[in-house]
């Protein structure tokens, strides 16, 4: 069946999910929806260069895919999506990690050429630059919260962790935020 | 091809399909049954243990002078009490796996089972479960020894001035009681202290603390009840018949 992105536009996420489960097809409207914001995620708390980032993605859907049928409706869908494309990209990054392959410089150079206004490319690779100095707990709180708009609550079914903990890993990553950022004379 | 393509193929080639829904809803189940199991075990510990306080003699830990430190390690249920963490630690898991058992902090899903425990635990103490089980536990498990038998080996100690049994006769300055060995004791209680609680008739199980003076013969400073399910109910019950009689 083919389907194009009009027909896509016209479904909420949760007519996806159910459309998807009885025609694969629709499935791909998830991707429509969510793969560019995903994937700019992924680059995000990782500093993966592309290919990977993309690898990482095609992985998490094909997990989104299998675990589809647990989709717990009272969640919004981005979380569980978030969620799972989240675990991916940590299980995917604790490997490189351990075998120490990451190329953390390319996908600062993948993340910065979004924007073409200089001062807000410099800005965006001073905001990388720190961010890269925070350990993952912290640089996972700040992302979601500050470069993906989410509020406490999906922070909290993505990270699978309590809203309370979620206000005060950001609290605590901010203020290492500020810290890193004045031992670089960076000023925000 | 494009990203968006790719995945779909290969979903396709290699007939990838969902996991079904039952697997999700039986792995909650489970995670939930697990989880009841854990705090159904975990109070029945909690109450096995309120049962071997309530048997515990902690007027021997004053006399026992230099064996302060065995008597406690005797007394304590260590295997209740690790059975107790053991099954909290496992129910604060199954919860925290239940699909939302994440929105709790650790230290309220540990004061929520803690709580639980000693709620449910309590409860069956009080309704007498708890010396019931313990003692089915104790026929059924042999490398177990039960808190009766425990406390009977305590109170089986003339040489160091314990002794308890069931009443075989009663006289003016003295009884007569039938040990746990089936030895027979005459015990003098012309100086013995026998407060309301002790009732000197035939079939009563008392201890008693005092001195040896034979092979089978006693001076008996304290007699106490012996204690255990329902005592205290039919000590009240043994005070109220003797007011009555003395009206």
């Amino acid at each position: 069946m083919f389907i194009t992105k009009d027909n896509c536009k016209s479904l909420s996420d949760k007519e996806i999910i159910s459309k998807s489960i009885e025609e694969l097809d629709y499935f791909k409207c998830l991707y429509e929806r969510y793969g560019n914001k995903l994937k700019r995620y992924i680059t995000k708390i990782s500093g993966f260069n592309a290919d990977e980032a993309d690898d990482i993605l095609q992985n998490s859907f094909i997990s989104i895919w299998k675990n589809i049928n647990s989709y717990d409706d009272s969640l919004k869908l981005s979380s569980f999506i978030y969620r799972i494309v989240h675990n991916e990209t940590i299980s995917h990054w604790r490997k490189l990690k351990s075998k120490e392959k990451r190329n953390k410089q390319f996908g600062m150079n993948m993340y910065i050429e979004e924007d073409k206004n200089e001062d807000k490319i410099k800005r965006n690779f001073e905001v990388k630059e720190v961010l890269d100095k925070l350990s993952l707990k912290y640089k996972e709180v700040l992302v979601l919260k500050f470069l993906e708009n989410m509020d406490y609550e999906e922070i909290s079914n993505i990270l699978k962790i309590p809203e309370g903990t979620v206000a005060t890993r950001i609290n605590r990553a901010k203020k290492a935020f500020v810290k890193i950022a004045r031992s670089k004379n960076i000023k925000f | 091809m494009s990203d968006i393509n790719r995945f779909l193929d290969k979903i396709k080639r290699e007939d990838i399909k969902p996991k079904p829904k039952w697997q999700f809803t039986t792995k909650n189940i489970l995670v939930w049954l697990l989880y009841f199991c854990f705090v159904i075990i975990g109070s029945i510990s909690f109450s096995v243990i309120l049962f071997a306080i309530q048997q515990t003699d902690f007027v021997l830990l004053s006399h026992f002078g230099h064996s302060k430190l065995e008597l406690l390690l005797s007394v304590l249920p260590f295997l209740w009490i690790v059975l107790l963490v053991v099954f909290i630690l496992g129910s604060i898991f199954a919860i925290y796996n239940s699909k939302r058992g994440y929105k709790f902090t650790f230290s309220k899903l540990v004061g929520f089972n803690v709580g639980l425990s000693i709620l449910l635990g309590t409860m069956f103490f009080i309704a007498g479960g708890a010396g019931w089980f313990e003692n089915a536990f104790a026929l059924r498990a042999g490398f177990y020894e039960s808190i009766q038998n425990r406390k009977e080996k305590i109170w089986q100690n003339p040489e160091k001035g314990n002794i308890a049994g069931i009443i075989t006769k009663v006289f003016d300055n003295y009884i007569e009681i039938k040990d746990f060995d089936d030895n027979i004791w005459q015990i003098g209680i012309d100086s013995a202290f026998i407060p309301p609680s002790v009732f000197l008739e035939l079939g009563e199980k008392v201890k008693v603390e005092g001195v040896k003076v034979t092979e089978n013969e006693f001076s008996a400073k304290d007699i106490m009840p012996w204690g255990g399910k329902g005592m205290r109910k039919k000590i009240r019950e043994k005070m109220k018949n003797r007011l009555k009689q003395n009206k």
